[in-house]
C-alpha cells in the first residue's frame, strides 16, 4: 500500500502537526520523554509520529526497543498483565535508557485493563515509556491521562494533504488532474490514509485521475453508511432496515457501538419533529449503556430503528 | 380383524406416497449422486411433522432399488457403543451378498441425552465417514441438541399433507375397502389431523369399521387428538394472546431453548405486528428482555429469568393494539442462519484483517474497513497490481482463495483463525518493503 510505502520514516519527514513534531524532536534530541497520549482523528499521523519518534531515538534498528500493541486486538486485562508487563520490565542496554511501547487505539481498552495499565506505567517508568494513541481522549481514564503528556492531533490541512498527494503521484508516475487533486483533498477531510488509499485505488483504473474518477472510487469504497440505514428506517421499512443493520454487523463486521455513535451524531440533523429528537437521544443513551452491560447489539439497535420508524410515521399522518 | 390400514396401505413404491413430491425427488437425486462416489453431504436429514411420509419414503426407496435397509430408531438403545455396533459396522461394509446398503436412523431428535450418551457425536462421525448413504429423520430439526447433526447433513423438509394430495389418496383407499365416504367427511378428517397421514388413516379406519358409508356428521364424532404444541403455536400465542398470563405460557409450549425462542420472537415480531406503533412497543419489550438476558448471563443472575420470559412473551403480546388480525406465516430466524452461513467467511476475514493490521499498523477490525475496500477495487481494476498488493500484505492460502486468487504455495503454515482475543497481537515494525 502506498500509504505504508510513503509513511514518513523520521520526524523531519513529517510535514504536518508542526507543533507536535517539534516537541517530539526535542524528546529525540535530549533522549528523554514522558509517557504520551496521542489523541486525534484517523489518518492524522498518530501512529506515524510514534514510529518516527522511535526511529529518531533508537535509529534504524529500533524494533529491539520498541513494541507496538494494538489495543483493539489485544485489549483484555490479561494482555496488560502479561505481554505489556513482560516488555516493560526488562531494561535495555542501549544509550537510550528506556524502551517505547505504543498502545494503538487505546480508547478501545476496557476500563479494567486501563486500570491495570496505570500501575504498570508507574512501576516501569524508568525502563519503558508508553505512547497511547486514541481517537477520543475522553475514553481514557483520568489517572492515565494525568500520567501522560497529551498531544492533540488535528486533521491535516488541505494544503498538507495536497502536498503529500502530489509527491506520491509524482513518484508513482500517476497523472493527477487538478480537479482530481481538489476532489481528493476535500473528500478525505484531512485523513491522509484515506486520501492516499483513494489515490492508489484510482491509479489502478489506468487513466488520468480526475474528479469523476475520485468520486467513483469513493462511491465504491465507502462502507454502507448509517445515513442509508436511518433513511430506510424513516421511510417506515423496518424489516429492510433491520436486514441492513444485520449485514453491517455480521457481514461487514462493524461494531454496534460505532454504529450507535454515528446514529447519535445524525439524530439532531434528521428531518423529524424536534420534540422527538430528544426522545431519540434519550433512547440512544440508554442503549449505549445497555451495550456496555453486554446486551445484544442487533436487538438493541433495532429497537431504536423501530422507534424511528414510528416517529416518522406519526409525522406523516399528522 | 383386518390389519391396521397404516400397515396395509403402507406405500411400497415412491409413487404411492401422497404429497411431498419435491422432497422425494431431492432424495432420489441425492441417492443417484452416490453412483459417482460419496457426495458432499453423505447423509440426509428428513424433517417434518409426524405422518408426512419421511420413514416410508426411505423404506420405499430401499425396496425399489433393492437396497439392504439397516434401520435403528428410538425404540433401540442408541448410545455410542450401540450405534457403533449396529450402524457403525454397516457404514463400513456392504452386506453378505454384496448388496448396497441404505442406512436409516429414525427419529434422531428423540435421542435422550442422558441415556444415549455420545449419540450425537457418534452419529456426526459416522455420517462424515460413511461409505453407504445414510438417512436421518426428525420431527423438530431445530432441536438444539441435534445442532451438530443438522450441520453435517443435507436437510429436506416434509410438509403437512394438504387436501389436494390427501383426498385423492383417501378416496382410493375407500374404494378398495368398498367404503363410500363423503368428500366433506374426508376433508374434516384431514383437517383435524393437520395432514398427518398416519393418524388420518387410523381415524378413517376407526370411523368406517363395520360400515360401508361415512358421512360428515359421523366423521365429526371423533375427538381431536392432543398434539404437542410446536414453536409455531407458541409464537401464535405470543403474538395474539389477550392476556399476560396466557402469553407467558408460550415458552412452555415452545419446546426450544430460551435463546432460540427469543430469536424466533425477535425475527417474527415485525411481520406479525406490522403497525409501527405496535412494533415499536414490541421491539422495546424485546430489547428489555434482551437486557435481562445480558444481566443473567453476565452475573449468573438466574433469579431474573421470569422477567426475561415475561417481557419476551407478555411484553410482546401486550404491544398488539392497532395491527389488524391476519394470518402471516412464521419465518425461521434469519439471523441464526446468516451467522452459521457466514462463519467461515468471517473467520477468513478476521485473518485478513490481522495480516493487513500487521503491515499497516492498525487493528484488525479497522484494517478491514480502512483498507479492504481499496484492495478490492484495485483487484477489480488492475488484477496484476492487486495481486502484488495482496502478496505484499502477506496473506496465506485460505485468504487468497477468499479474495478470488490462486493461493501461492504457503511459505509459512496457515495460522489458526480461531477468534482468540485473549492472545496479544504484537506487531513489530518491519523495515519498509518495496510496495507494488
Amino acid at each position: 500500500m502506498w500509504s505504508e510505502k510513503y509513511r514518513p520514516a523520521t520526524l523531519a519527514e513529517m510535514r504536518n502537526q508542526a507543533d507536535i513534531v517539534s516537541r517530539l524532536r526535542r524528546f529525540a534530541e535530549t533522549k528523554a520523554m514522558p509517557h504520551c497520549l496521542f489523541a486525534g482523528p484517523p489518518g492524522s499521523g498518530k501512529t506515524t509520529a510514534a514510529l518516527c519518534l522511535a526511529h529518531d531515538l533508537f535509529g534504524e534498528r529500533f524494533m529491539d526497543a520498541f513494541m507496538e500493541l494494538n489495543a483493539s486486538d489485544a485489549r483484555g486485562i490479561d494482555v496488560v498483565r502479561t505481554t505489556v508487563k513482560e516488555f516493560a520490565r526488562i531494561a535495555t542496554i542501549s544509550e537510550v535508557p528506556f524502551k517505547i511501547l505504543v498502545l494503538d487505539e487505546a480508547d478501545n481498552m476496557t476500563a479494567d485493563a486501563q486500570h491495570a495499565l496505570r500501575r504498570t506505567m508507574e512501576r516501569y517508568t524508568y525502563t519503558c515509556r508508553f505512547i497511547l494513541s486514541c481517537n477520543y481522549s475522553g475514553k481514557i481514564i483520568e489517572p492515565i491521562q494525568s500520567r501522560c503528556a497529551i498531544f492533540r492531533f488535528v486533521p491535516l490541512s488541505e494544503q498538507d494533504v495536497a502536498g503529500y498527494l502530489t509527491t506520491v503521484a509524482e513518484k508513482e508516475h500517476v497523472r493527477l488532474e487538478e480537479s482530481g487533486l481538489h476532489a481528493l483533498t476535500v473528500a478525505s477531510e484531512g485523513d491522509l490514509r484515506k486520501a492516499i488509499n483513494t489515490l492508489q485505488a484510482g491509479a489502478s483504473a489506468g487513466k488520468p485521475i480526475d474528479e469523476k474518477l475520485v468520486y467513483e472510487v469513493i462511491g465504491k469504497t465507502k462502507p454502507s453508511d448509517v445515513q442509508d440505514l436511518l433513511e430506510i428506517a424513516t421511510k417506515g421499512d423496518f424489516i429492510k432496515a433491520r436486514e441492513r443493520l444485520r449485514s453491517m454487523l455480521i457481514q461487514q463486521g462493524l461494531s454496534g457501538k460505532d454504529i450507535l455513535k454515528q446514529i447519535h451524531s445524525e439524530i439532531l440533523r434528521m428531518p423529524i419533529p424536534e420534540k422527538n429528537k430528544i426522545e431519540l437521544i434519550d433512547a440512544t443513551g440508554e442503549i449505549d449503556y445497555r451495550l456496555i452491560q453486554g446486551a445484544d447489539e442487533e436487538v438493541q439497535l433495532s429497537s431504536l430503528l423501530a422507534r424511528l420508524a414510528l416517529t416518522s410515521s406519526q409525522k406523516r399522518s399528522s | 380383524m383386518s390389519p391396521p390400514w397404516t400397515v396395509k396401505y403402507r406405500p411400497k413404491r415412491l409413487d404411492e406416497i401422497a404429497g411431498n413430491k419435491a422432497a422425494i425427488q431431492q432424495i432420489i437425486d441425492w441417492l443417484d449422486a452416490w453412483g459417482k462416489g460419496p457426495p458432499k453431504k453423505r447423509a440426509l436429514l428428513l424433517h417434518g411433522p409426524p405422518g408426512t411420509g419421511k420413514t416410508v419414503s426411505v423404506e420405499a426407496l430401499a425396496n425399489e432399488r433393492g437396497l439392504d435397509l439397516v434401520e435403528i430408531n428410538a425404540s433401540d438403545k442408541r448410545n455410542r457403543d450401540a450405534l457403533e455396533r449396529t450402524i457403525g459396522s454397516a457404514t463400513r461394509q456392504s452386506d453378505l451378498f454384496g448388496r448396497a446398503r441404505l442406512i436409516l436412523v429414525d427419529e434422531v431428535d428423540g435421542i435422550n441425552l442422558a441415556e444415549d450418551r455420545g449419540a450425537v457425536d457418534t452419529i456426526v462421525k459416522l455420517v462424515q465417514e460413511t461409505q453407504s448413504p445414510v438417512v436421518l429423520t426428525a420431527n423438530d430439526p431445530w432441536d438444539p441438541k441435534i445442532g451438530a447433526i443438522r450441520n453435517a447433513t443435507m436437510m429436506i423438509e416434509y410438509k403437512r399433507l394438504g387436501l389436494r394430495d390427501a383426498i385423492p389418496y383417501l378416496k382410493r383407499i375407500c374404494q378398495s375397502e368398498g367404503v363410500q365416504a363423503d368428500e366433506q367427511a374426508l376433508r374434516l378428517i384431514v383437517d383435524r389431523n393437520q395432514g398427518d397421514m398416519r393418524s388420518i388413516l387410523n381415524d378413517l379406519q376407526a370411523l368406517t369399521s363395520g360400515r360401508k358409508r361415512l358421512t360428515y356428521d359421523e366423521a365429526s364424532w371423533l375427538g381431536f387428538r392432543d398434539r404437542k404444541a410446536t414453536i409455531f403455536e407458541a409464537l401464535r400465542t405470543v403474538f395474539s394472546s389477550p392476556t399476560c398470563l396466557q402469553a407467558r405460557r408460550a415458552t412452555d409450549l415452545a419446546g426450544v431453548d430460551l435463546d432460540m425462542f427469543f430469536e424466533w420472537v425477535y425475527e417474527n415480531a415485525p411481520r406479525q405486528l406490522n403497525d409501527p406503533r405496535d412494533l415499536s412497543r414490541a421491539m422495546n419489550a424485546l430489547a428489555e428482555a434482551d437486557l435481562y438476558r445480558a444481566r443473567i448471563k453476565r452475573n449468573q443472575a438466574w433469579e431474573l429469568l421470569p422477567y426475561l420470559i415475561e417481557m419476551e412473551t407478555a411484553g410482546v403480546a401486550m404491544s398488539r393494539e392497532f395491527t389488524k388480525p391476519a394470518w402471516v406465516p412464521m419465518k425461521f430466524p434469519e439471523r441464526v442462519m446468516l451467522l452459521s452461513r457466514t462463519r467461515k467467511a468471517r473467520s477468513v476475514e478476521a485473518e485478513l484483517g490481522r495480516s493487513i493490521g500487521a503491515r499497516c499498523h492498525i487493528s484488525s477490525k479497522r484494517a478491514i474497513s480502512h483498507y479492504m475496500p481499496y484492495v478490492r477495487y484495485i483487484l477489480d481494476m488492475d488484477p496484476p497490481a492487486g495481486e502484488r498488493l495482496v502478496e505484499w500484505l502477506g496473506v496465506t492460502g485460505e485468504v487468497m482463495e477468499y479474495l478470488g486468487l490462486k493461493p501461492t504455495p504457503a511459505e509459512k503454515p496457515v495460522k489458526k483463525t480461531g477468534r482468540d482475543t485473549t492472545k496479544a497481537k504484537v506487531t513489530k515494525p518491519r523495515r519498509r518493503r518495496k510496495t507494488a
